[in-house]
């Protein structure tokens, strides 16, 4: 029979708890203090920290409500280890301990980069293949080649400047748009022409991309838009925003397509944030059909940071046969993709 | 019989005990102020080796570092969630205090930044709310001081106190988040020439006799706006900050960034010190570099979380025997 597992993820300023049984989403509750963050444009570490704490209890319990279960059915539970903010994932992981100690259950600290790759996995029957994985959010933007989900993660590049997800909070900042910038982007490009301004692709030229094959760089991008702004008085906002998601978007894709094709793998799976973006799951699709590759994006609800993505690869690590963490197993802020489940 | 596990994280200290009615089954600390999520699962884990069926949690609701103190308060409500039991949370200090005789005394604990938390106890009763002060406004009161180092909240203190008052909910924090939203109602603009003399007298207010006189104030505002800005955050109409950053060559000079003192803590100079960098910025600066006093440690760290680091320090630069210390920020 397989595992119910209890994710929790407070690595940023979501507060959520997701619940899995093996492979099949039970529940999916999310808070989150973003709303508090919107004035400064960006997430304020110890407002994120003192609202974990507040709703942690009401989250749990609202999950277990539509999971309609009782927490003693509970078989293991798995938490945000890292990389993340350390005070926000403190809470997170110290509630995760509370509970496996009065549950006498095991505890999985998990990566929480792996965690948004593993949510693919949720309500699907097929087994995993080996993939090159395109990870974007606001705090990292990598392409991974991915053997085995739980054991064997490879970086073959990231942003070598903004991550991706920073990059339209910048952007959207400088056209005094709001925050979180992605949504508000997407949502001006809609009515934009994206071909109209032809913005520079990063590390796509000469012998930059002799050096950075499968890295990225936001940066110039983000000057650019800027400098362009200042420049064209009577431009058009939606215009701008879609031109600028076009040069990101089409930079992700085209990198992740000549992973794909170096290493011989015909799976791309899209996670993070970022590949919430209508735009960026609208070219992928084009491209990687006429590229002959297999494309997995999960559904947009489980792209953003959640629970689920944290209990799926927890139930991951159990089917695999993964031992638990130790008692007392510690948040690490800065974990790369290939510490996937703590020791 | 009832069964109570008392957990405290407020201090570099981690305690845990527990408690069969009036017996300690279990009473064991670590000292680490940084390694409180690590040690307090290890504490609890050796405790239920001894008894495992808990009737009751109760937990530190500080004063204290809030990371450490979340830490504890997290673990306590949900492992009483998972146990389905009942969680009472009680002030550290009271827990603290406990142990004393004397009729009138403080007991204090390290807040960070050169200030302690603390309160008062009149007959053994807590005067007042906890608070968080610079020591030597507490030695100014001239009383006993019980003080972290040593002594520590005791959790079999705590388990006794929480059958007498009520249970606290929320964490005790006192100070709010660094980056505490900017009231609404404050709004921020640039300085005028109207605007200097009630910028003179806050200048006053807050420096002293080393503050800039109405003149000097003058002929610094002159540069605006070819290679200076000067903003002003203002309150129902009235100023209650101001700030100034002059574009020497390739480098921003911040020269001032004050608020008057009743409106401290609310975000203001923080905001003021972005809206500096941005101006910066689109000066193209290379880096923004400001001087401090040395020993001013209330606003170093947020000169340091927002990527300031120290470069240099320039004696009697202030006056005889006041050192600047220079930061710099790169923006390149
Ligand atoms: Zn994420």
């Amino acid at each position: 029979m397989s595992p119910i597992v209890l994710g929790i993820e407070t690595s940023c300023d979501e507060t959520a708890v997701g619940i899995v049984n093996g492979r099949n989403l039970l529940a999916n509750v999310i808070s989150s203090s973003v709303e508090e963050h919107v004035r400064f444009g960006g997430v304020v570490p110890e407002v994120a920290s003192r609202a974990h704490l507040e709703s942690m209890q009401q989250v749990i319990n609202q999950a277990l409500l539509d999971a309609k279960i009782k927490i003693s059915d509970v078989d293991a539970i798995a938490v945000t280890a890292g990389p993340g903010l350390i005070g926000a994932l403190l809470v997170g992981v110290s509630s995760a301990s509370g509970l496996a100690l009065a549950l006498n259950k095991p505890l999985y600290g998990v990566n929480h980069l792996n965690a948004h790759i593993a949510v693919d996995t949720l309500d699907s029957q097929e087994e995993f293949r080996p993939s090159i994985g395109l990870l974007v959010s606001g705090g990292h933007s990598s392409i991974l080649q991915i053997n085995n989900l739980v054991t064997d993660v490879i970086v073959k590049g990231s942003t070598i400047d903004d991550a991706a997800g920073e990059a339209f909070d910048k952007v959207a900042r400088i056209m005094d748009l709001g925050f979180p910038g992605g949504p508000l982007i997407d949502q001006q490009s809609k009515s934009g022409n994206r071909d109209l301004i032809n913005f520079p692709r990063g590390l796509t030229q000469g012998n930059e991309i002799e050096k950075h094959k499968f890295d990225f760089s936001f940066s110039g991008l983000k000057t650019a838009v800027a400098r362009y702004l200042a420049q064209t008085p009577n431009h058009k906002k939606a215009d701008v925003a879609a031109s600028f998601q076009e040069a990101v978007v089409d930079v992700l894709i085209s990198k992740s397509l000549l992973a794909c094709k170096e290493s011989g793998i015909d799976n791309l799976v899209i996670a993070g944030g970022v590949a919430a973006n209508s735009r960026l799951r609208e070219l992928a699709r084009q491209r990687c059909e006429n590229a002959k590759v297999r494309l997995r994006i999960p559904p947009a609800s489980l792209c953003t940071d959640n629970g689920a993505m944290v209990a799926a690869l927890g139930s991951l690590a159990i089917a695999q046969g993964i031992g638990p963490s130790a008692i007392g197993v510690s948040a690490d802020s800065a974990a790369g993709v290939n510490q996937i489940i703590w020791a | 019989m009832s069964i109570t596990l008392a957990i405290d994280t407020s201090t570099s200290r981690t305690s845990v005990a527990l408690i069969k009615n009036d017996e300690v089954l279990f009473n064991r600390f670590h000292d680490d102020p940084m390694a409180h999520g690590e040690v307090l699962p290890k504490l609890v884990a050796q405790a239920l080796g001894i008894e495992t069926e808990i009737d009751l949690v109760v937990v530190g609701m500080g004063p204290g570092p809030f990371t450490g103190l979340r830490s504890g308060i997290a673990f306590a409500q949900s492992f009483s969630f998972g146990r389905g039991i009942n969680w009472i949370g009680v002030c550290s200090l009271d827990a603290m205090a406990a142990g004393f005789k004397e009729s009138d005394f403080l007991v204090s604990t390290d807040a960070r930044r050169k200030e302690r938390f603390w309160a008062r106890y009149i007959g053994s009763v807590r005067d007042g709310q906890p608070q968080v002060s610079n020591i030597n406004e507490l030695l100014k009161l001239n009383l006993p001081i019980f003080g972290e180092g040593d002594y520590f909240p005791d959790p079999v203190q705590l388990a006794k106190l929480a059958k007498l008052n009520d249970s606290i909910t929320k964490p005790i924090y006192i100070r709010k988040p660094d980056a505490y939203p900017v009231p609404k109602n404050i709004k921020f603009r640039v300085m005028t020439n109207l605007d200097l003399i009630s910028a003179s007298a806050i200048e006053k207010q807050v420096y002293g006799k080393s503050a800039w006189s109405l003149n000097q104030f003058k002929e610094e505002f002159s540069k605006v706006p070819k290679t200076a800005q000067y903003l002003v955050a203002e309150l129902d109409d009235e100023v209650i900050g101001y700030a100034g950053i002059v574009f020497n060559a390739d480098v921003a000079d911040i020269h001032t960034i004050t608020v008057m003192d009743s409106q401290r803590r609310k975000g203001i100079g923080r905001e003021l010190l972005k809206r500096m960098i941005d101006w910066a910025r689109s000066k193209k600066a290379d880096a923004v570099m400001l001087e401090m006093r040395l020993g001013n440690d209330e606003a170093r760290p947020l000169y340091e979380q927002i990527g300031f680091v120290e470069v240099s320090k320039r004696e009697n630069y202030y006056a005889p025997g006041v050192t600047a210390v220079v930061m710099r920020k790169e923006l390149k």
